[in-house]
């Protein structure tokens, strides 16, 4: 959704301006007739739809002249129709309630038959949209239905019987409940103008028909991309494993991605593509899709899976690409900051959106953005063309964009903070040790009482850091332990290890060179160390071959590495400052 | 303030924010009809957060007006 419930309407009227001399396309006309005065929805509505780059040009029909503006502006590319009870006679809301049958009966056929006209007058017009009738304006907590409550009942009966494929009924009720009835009317304008919505109103009823006006322009989103880890369930499926993750609709937690599960299984039934992009072992995740109980989403209904370790922004592009469809057709969902900023800003066609901090609010934020798929033309097509673009699907070798993840990465202003021997975070940092598994050398687990020997003894050391960028700081999340030999002016490299939180930023070297440059300057010539097999930390097993270390023995899952520090090339990251946190 | 209120008759009544002075009111700015005088109270009230009564909405029909009754609004 676009920011517009945050912008003042002198704001929209000035961006608006300028969108409006920005846009080259070809202008989308767009009529309202109305009987009653909402002049401000023009510019409201021109800045929702200008905002998605359709050139739209609203034009308003002249005051209370409904039935003769049907056929002056059957041209248009969409006409909307506000027809406002209250103003088919002046101040109907109360003088109805005072009508024997015959009164009612009369002014009902009399607008029967404009219904009529005017339905036949836009005949061809190739989208109409058609407010239902609605008495709410005028509506108390009455318990006996008013006149004027049935009237609109019934006008509304009839017109859901009249209505033919080109015209879409508006609930504009939805409109106002959303708004609520309060700030929705502004009867100061009533009585002085026959004007009666809010601005609040119109920046709503514009978000609410936007999906009409998307689907026709052929700007619906075509597919739905979901990160995983808590995203599609909760927990993070390499740290805790398949049996720990949660998307049980027994539990608290797990119920909410049960749900979001469920939100896009009925996406997909409607002919929307669901894919994955997360970073995980590509056949962990398989096995969930293939075999968690709990999983919705099974392998048939996923279209397209890039899970692996390479950068999101590639990955999409991939997507867009493999599935021969638009950046601009995708909606992305991710938990972290740190991915939904990099695509916003590296990849802004994609729409994405962000898991809530607050759980509870996921599953209405989805439902909220169900719109964005709308199309107008659903078929029982739309199902095959799942079909189709399964078998379209053509793969080329990945390419990469190193390049601009760095300009990301440059942006951020990432700052890493290294704590040496510090007693204080001795317990976060047993519980790292304890609960790490993906970016992990050697997946050692130790007590709080382990880590003080280390922090206290002579001959070792316990470094670890916190990370902070503009968005925040991720607090302890870094861990490195090393055993000092100074006899033999040499180090081993017991632990070293990093939470799945923070990959991809290349902390890792800059912590890497910070602890060599220090190895080096307490007279240490030789560092050693190991990458231990576990069934999770695959993603790191070339990473000593990538800080310059030599292999010089592989067994077993065991790869054993030594550095002389002379021929260490540090990377120099300028984009990372390092500061001592002592 | 007055520069807050300039803004705001600008983007409503479209005329460039130097073109408003004391003496803006319908009959120097060609726009100024009673629809964009709907659309101004609605504005000012967003940007100032006040409440124009129904004899404030007729009242403020210049440039003038509209800060003097703006200041009185925000003493209060």
């Amino acid at each position: 959704m676009s920011n517009i419930k945050n912008l003042k309407y002198s704001e929209i009227l000035k961006i608006n301006t300028k969108l409006g001399s920005d846009i080259n396309s070809n202008s989308y006309n767009i009529s309202i007739l109305s009987n009653i005065t909402i002049n401000q929805i023009k510019e409201i509505l021109e800045y929702v739809l200008r905002n998605e780059n359709i050139n739209a040009n609203v034009r308003i029909g002249d005051y209370d002249n409904i039935v003769q503006d049907s056929i002056k502006y059957e041209n248009s590319n969409i006409v909307i129709i506000f027809w406002e009870l209250c103003n088919i006679i002046g101040g109907l809301q109360y003088k109805i309630e005072l009508f024997d049958n015959d009164q009612f009966n009369a002014i009902f056929e009399k607008i029967k038959s404009e219904i009529d006209l005017v339905l036949k007058n836009l005949n061809k017009t190739s989208l109409v949209l058609f407010n239902k009738f609605t008495s709410m304006p005028f509506s108390s907590l009455n318990l006996r239905k008013s006149n004027f409550e049935k009237f609109a009942d019934q006008l509304n009966k009839y017109l859901e019987d009249k209505t033919k494929a080109n015209v879409k009924l508006i609930d504009l009720e939805k409109v106002i409940a959303s708004v609520g009835v309060e700030k929705s009317l502004d009867l100061r304008f009533y009585y002085s103008s026959k004007a009666l919505y809010t601005i609040e109103f119109f920046k709503t009823y514009a978000e609410y028909i936007k999906p009409f006006i998307m689907s026709a322009n052929g700007k619906s989103k075509k597919a739905l991309i979901f990160d995983c880890d808590n995203t599609l369930w909760m927990g993070i499926l390499g740290e805790d494993g398949f049996r720990k993750i949660k998307m049980s609709p027994r539990t608290k937690n797990g119920s909410i991605f049960s749900e979001i599960q469920s939100i896009a299984l009925a996406l997909n039934k409607q002919g929307v593509l669901i894919g994955l992009c997360s970073k995980n072992n590509p056949k962990d995740i398989d096995e969930v899709i293939n075999s968690h109980p709990d999983m919705k989403l099974r392998k048939e209904h996923i279209i397209i899976n890039k899970s692996n370790w390479t950068d999101k922004v590639t990955n999409l592009r991939q997507i867009a690409k493999e599935l021969n469809i638009g950046l601009d057709s995708l909606v992305f969902i991710d938990d972290s900051s740190f991915e939904v900023n990099l695509i916003k800003e590296q990849l802004p066609e994609i729409t994405v959106l962000q898991v809530p901090e607050r759980l509870h609010e996921y599953p209405k934020m989805l439902r909220e953005n169900i719109g964005l798929f709308y199309n107008l033309s659903f078929t029982k097509e739309d199902k095959k063309k799942i079909k189709m673009y399964k078998q379209q699907i053509y793969r080329e070798s990945a390419e990469k964009r190193f390049s601009a993840i760095e300009e990301y990465l440059a942006s951020l202003e990432l700052k890493l903070t290294i704590f040496e021997d510090d007693e204080s975070i001795i317990p976060r940092i047993s519980q790292m040790s304890q609960k790490t598994n993906q970016f992990n050398l050697t997946t050692k687990r130790y007590t709080e009482g382990d880590i003080r020997n280390f922090v206290t003894a002579d001959d070792s050391k316990v470094f670890s850091f916190s990370v902070s960028d503009k968005f925040g700081d991720s607090g302890i999340t870094g861990l490195c332990i090393i055993n000092f030999d100074k006899k033999n002016q040499t180090a081993n490299i017991d632990t070293f290890l990093m939470s799945c939180r923070i990959i991809g930023r290349n902390i890792e070297y800059a912590f890497m060179d910070y602890l060599i440059n220090l190895i080096t300057n307490n007279g240490i010539k030789r560092v050693t160390a190991k990458y231990i097999k576990t069934h999770k930390n695959e993603q790191v097993k070339d990473f000593y071959d990538k800080c310059s270390f030599l292999l010089i023995k592989s067994d077993n899952g065991i790869r054993d590495y030594e550095l002389f520090v002379d021929e260490y090339k540090p990377k120099k990251i300028k984009y990372i400052e390092v500061n001592n946190g002592k | 303030m007055e520069n807050r209120i300039k803004k705001v008759m600008s983007a409503v009544f479209e005329v460039p924010v130097e073109k408003i002075n004391d003496k803006s009111s319908p009959d120097t700015i060609e726009s100024w009809d009673s629809l964009k005088h709907m659309n101004l109270v609605v504005a000012l009230e967003e940007e100032f957060g006040v409440h124009f009564n129904d004899e404030n909405i007729v009242e403020i029909m210049n440039y003038s007006l509209i800060r003097l009754i703006l200041s009185k609004k925000l003493k209060s």
